[in-house]
């Protein structure tokens, strides 16, 4: 250290210091990570939300949302809220696959099958018609089929939204540390394994090395 | 700065993937035996780097370090961004496997022109002058590895001029953390471990 007292020590010094108080910062102030941008849909009644955020929940705003049906025709397109929120009523009772495109070459898609639109089409879902006789049975006072349904639908939504939310929250999880220590590793020995294979090469040609 | 799947045009992404491997074989054939663990601590440090988030505005951008990278791996920054991002694709879908060659060409290029542009100078014996040129080396890798993502992206409607505008914009402040982040590693280094940087041949 008194070998190198002159100005070089406190160049590097101050730069540690700046240095790794902004890798801090960032780090600490916002958990969040970068850099896929992903796409996630659910329903509600009649309506078919889309939210775009990017890893860590940071919301993807005015991002292009376009909606393709099951042979690939585009039913319609819209922007991302400051939410990073889209919503449109659904266009047609078929797997809806939803494009999200957030521009700087980041995009993703994310399906919606027939199944999860539900409604009052006869869906291929096992579990409606089941549902729907039960119900059928025992009432012998009119009841509005339509309505029962759309009640059932409501309460449905409403019960479901904390899940949703759940899951919403769940798949914006960042790569955990897991897969960083993984991935670290794989890289160590992937080099190891490089280094072991031109070593033995190596060793065979001449052994002054 | 990693192009999702299905956002260019095979064209594109044949070439992207043609110059890499290009690349990734000179890297490999300049890349003798004691640079190996060099090589592979500073692939698992690219690995990460993309972690760091910096916002900015709607979108967000990350550390790259491929000017580091390039610095002190001359070619070998091929291979090293390759298996970086191969790591990040499969792991956290950081991009895509078959965006791989272009993603790679975008970030291993400038680090290879920062090696010539800088390699011989930041061993500048003035500290003050070594700093700023390191500095430079951070900044330039990432001004142009913007620039060429912003050329991949005309191929996909986006006007160039508008998307090279958005993505310098974008990453201004990775630039000047990145600029400082090498300044900061080469005094590092030129402490700890001058070799690295092979200065040792210069002065000796």
């Amino acid at each position: 250290m008194l070998l190198d007292s002159y100005p070089r020590l406190t160049w590097g010094g101050a730069l540690v210091i700046l240095a790794l108080g902004i890798i801090a910062s960032l780090t600490l102030a916002s958990q969040v990570w970068a850099h896929k941008v992903n796409v996630f849909a659910w329903v509600e009644g009649e309506t078919v939300f889309v939210e775009g955020y990017y890893p860590g929940g940071k919301k993807a705003q005015n991002s292009l949302v376009e909606i393709y049906n099951s042979t690939g025709a585009k039913l319609l397109e819209g922007r991302t809220n400051q939410k990073g929120e889209f919503s449109f009523k659904i266009p047609a009772r078929e797997d809806l696959r939803i494009v999200l495109t957030a521009g700087m070459g980041h995009k993703n898609d994310f399906t919606i099958t027939a199944g999860d639109l539900g409604g009052s089409e006869p869906s291929s879902d096992e579990r409606l018609p089941k549902t729907r006789e039960k119900v059928a049975a025992p009432s012998s006072t009119t009841v509005d089929m339509g309505q029962l349904e759309q009640t059932i639908d409501q309460a449905l939504d409403r019960k479901l939204e904390p899940l949703i939310k759940l899951i919403r929250n769940t798949r914006k999880e960042g790569p955990g540390v897991t897969e960083i220590i993984g991935g670290i590793g794989y890289i160590f020995g992937l080099f190891g394994l490089v280094m072991y294979f031109r070593d033995r090469k190596k060793g065979s040609r001449d052994k002054t090395l | 700065m990693h192009i999702s799947e299905g956002v260019l045009s095979p064209p594109v992404l044949v070439v992207g993937a043609a110059l890499t491997a290009v690349g990734v074989a000179m890297g490999l054939k300049k890349m003798d035996n004691e640079k190996i663990p060099r090589v592979a601590v500073l692939t698992a440090a690219f690995f990460v780097a993309s972690l760091i988030r910096v916002p900015v505005g709607p979108s967000a951008v990350h550390l790259v370090l491929n000017g580091l990278l390039g610095l002190v791996l001359g070619w070998a920054a091929f291979p090293a961004i390759l298996v970086g991002l191969a790591l990040q694709a499969l792991l956290f879908q950081f991009g895509g496997l078959t965006t791989l060659g272009v993603n790679t060409f975008n970030m291993a290029m400038p680090a290879i022109l920062c090696y010539y542009l800088f390699g011989r100078s930041i061993t500048w014996k003035h500290p003050g002058v070594a700093t700023a040129l390191a500095f430079a080396c951070g900044f330039f890798a990432i001004l142009l590895s913007s620039i060429l993502l912003a050329m991949c992206l005309i191929f996909t409607g986006e006007s160039f001029m508008q998307a090279a505008k958005v993505l310098v914009l974008a990453h201004l402040p990775v630039m000047f953390l990145e600029g400082l982040i090498v300044a900061f590693c080469l005094a590092f280094l030129m402490k700890v471990k001058p070799e690295i940087l092979g200065v040792t041949h210069a002065a000796g």
